[in-house]
């Protein structure tokens, strides 16, 4: 029995070996999409409708600055992009690229009414339309969630997918870290702070399992069963798929010197956002201006982004219809985990569908709510 | 945790008598205000120096604290594992130990990891590897790229500056000949 258990774990080690020498190439963002505008580094992509329009309001989605955009869109199975476009929405999404040296100086204020500001523009005049939808990811919410502050005539639809606006919290690693780093020498010594020193912080947030039992999972997942031609074909899959994660993993941009120093200074440190104290050029930002509706979903199990970091944004805002989920799943997870899928996707494109109407039936929709509201106010 | 207490007592004393007894001797020298010619040079140098030691300091404490939540990891899994793992050991058993090693060094250093202790210490060192970094770095400017008429850091960060100020503007520019035009 020992002898089998040792054959079958040399097994898979030869066969994950052979894996890694022959595995053929693999892609990650495969779905069709065109530059519609470019501004320095940043690019505007618009993705290639699969089915067709059933929903007039764009959206736009901002992701973080560190790590790539793509994970929205690893593989066509596990892709948020996708399953939005099969559901008839018209996406754009921002590539904020690689910041070099030239960067360094460019602030929160350069990405929010910079970059979004004009990436939004671009959309309004392509549509047609005032208003447009902004689905902020992780960082990305931040930013979203700071322009829907400041420029509410533009944004129809907020939602933030594991987005984090109160920063006073023992709850993650990355919070109780942030509270003792010294920011400042940081950004001067780099000028443009290296995408590997925060994966550096990310992978100590769970050391072992990152830095040994994924490797050590990759090959106890490999099968060698009788048909060994299907088998071949599922772990290569596998493959493929552990692969396309350990890109995005590894895949860290550096990072603008003063946006990051605003960033933590700002948020992790003074937790100025949900304060209604942090300024952008002088311009503050209050949440309450915040009246669009609003969709606040979470991870309940992030370990980067807990759920105390995301809850208060739904009671700093004054939109009347907003909407918080919560589901059983980790913070890259909830992109690419199955329940995303199947659960994540559906559930957010629900949510926008009544409120992504033309002017007539989206009139309805409100009316139907306001009776909904009623209704339930009086039981 | 009994993490918290040093089980690496001897080393942790050791280190502190060595720090102290540099401080009072070639520490003091190298605190020294220099004199001379050289003495621009020499005071970078000598705080380049300094700042070594401060850094081979906050380096030392994180050692001895990593190894303690070493030993407390070890500990823990002994306690868990120590029976079990008597006899011959099958290769079923070491899965087992494997799983249970990873959880148990997962769980320790985890809590090891949300303690004020380890952030403290964490922004110390890291603050020190930056002051290190940066003595390093003008060293080199000072040696090297400034005799050779290279550009330093310092200098290219300039221009930087001054090329964002500068499309800061013409983007402020261009928007507000576009509305202007609009208008018309």
């Amino acid at each position: 029995m020992n002898d089998l258990i040792l054959i079958e774990d040399y097994k898979k080690f030869k066969l994950g070996m052979e894996l890694f020498l022959n595995l053929p190439e693999f892609s990650v963002g495969t779905t069709p999409s065109e530059i519609i505008y470019t501004e320095d580094k940043m690019k505007l992509l618009h993705y290639i409708p699969t089915a067709e329009k059933q929903h007039p309001v764009p959206i736009l989605v901002v992701y973080a600055l560190v790590n790539r955009y793509y994970i929205l869109d690893l593989q066509p199975d596990k892709s948020v992009i996708r399953r939005l476009l099969d559901k008839g929405f018209d996406i754009y999404i921002i590539d904020w690229g690689y910041p070099s040296g030239v960067d360094r100086y460019l602030t929160i204020d350069d990405y929010v009414n910079g970059y979004i500001n004009n990436a939004v523009d671009k959309i309004r005049e392509l549509s047609g339309l005032d208003k447009i939808s902004l689905l902020g990811v992780c960082q990305g919410g931040t930013l979203s969630v700071m322009y829907a502050a400041l420029h509410p005539e533009k944004v129809k639809n907020l939602i933030t997918l594991v987005t984090p606006v109160n920063f006073d919290t023992d709850k993650g690693l990355l919070h109780i870290w942030a509270k003792s780093l010294d920011v400042d020498s940081i950004v001067d010594n780099y000028g443009i702070v290296p995408g590997n020193l925060l994966n550096a912080g990310f992978l100590l947030t769970d050391l072992f399992r990152l830095m040994i039992d994924k490797y050590v999972g990759l090959f106890e997942r490999i099968e060698s069963g009788p048909d060994d031609a299907v088998c071949q074909q599922r772990n290569e899959e596998t493959f493929k798929n552990f692969l396309r994660m350990e890109k995005w993993i590894f895949d860290s941009p550096d990072q603008a010197g003063e946006t990051f120093r605003q960033f933590m200074k700002d948020c992790y440190q003074k937790n100025l956002l949900i304060k209604n104290k942090m300024e952008l050029n002088g311009k503050r930002i209050n949440l309450e201006k915040i009246s669009m509706p609003l969709l606040n979903v979470m991870a309940e199990f992030d370990h980067l982004v807990p759920n105390d970091a995301s809850i208060p944004l739904n009671d700093a805002v004054s939109s009347s219809d907003k909407e918080m989920l919560v589901f059983p799943t980790g913070h890259i997870g909830i992109f690419v985990g199955s329940r995303s899928q199947k659960e994540v996707c559906p559930r957010i494109a629900e949510w926008l569908k009544p409120r992504s109407l033309d002017g007539s039936r989206e009139e309805k929709f409100k009316q139907k709510r306001k009776n909904q509201r009623s209704k339930v106010r009086t039981k | 945790m009994s993490m918290e207490k040093s089980s690496f007592e001897p080393t942790q004393e050791f280190f502190d008598q060595w720090l102290k007894t540099y401080e009072t001797t070639c520490g003091r020298l190298v605190e020294m205000p220099a004199i001379g010619p050289s003495r621009e040079k020499s005071e970078k140098l000598m705080k380049g120096f300094s700042s070594f030691v401060n850094l081979y300091a906050a380096w030392m404490d994180s050692s001895i604290n990593l190894q303690n939540v070493f030993m407390e990891a070890m500990r823990r899994m002994h306690e868990k594992t120590g029976s079990e793992m008597e006899g011959e050991i099958s290769p079923e058993k070491y899965k087992d130990f494997y799983k249970a090693w990873i959880e148990t060094y997962s769980e320790t250093f985890k809590e090891f990891l949300k303690s004020d202790h380890f952030a403290s210490d964490n922004g110390r060192f890291i603050s020190y590897f930056m002051e290190f970094q940066k003595r390093n770095r003008e060293m080199l400017e000072e040696n090297y790229l400034k005799p050779m008429n290279l550009p330093t850091k310092a200098e290219l960060d300039d221009i930087y500056k001054e090329l964002y100020s500068l499309k800061r503007t013409v983007k402020e520019l261009t928007s507000q000949v576009k509305e202007l035009s609009e208008k018309k």
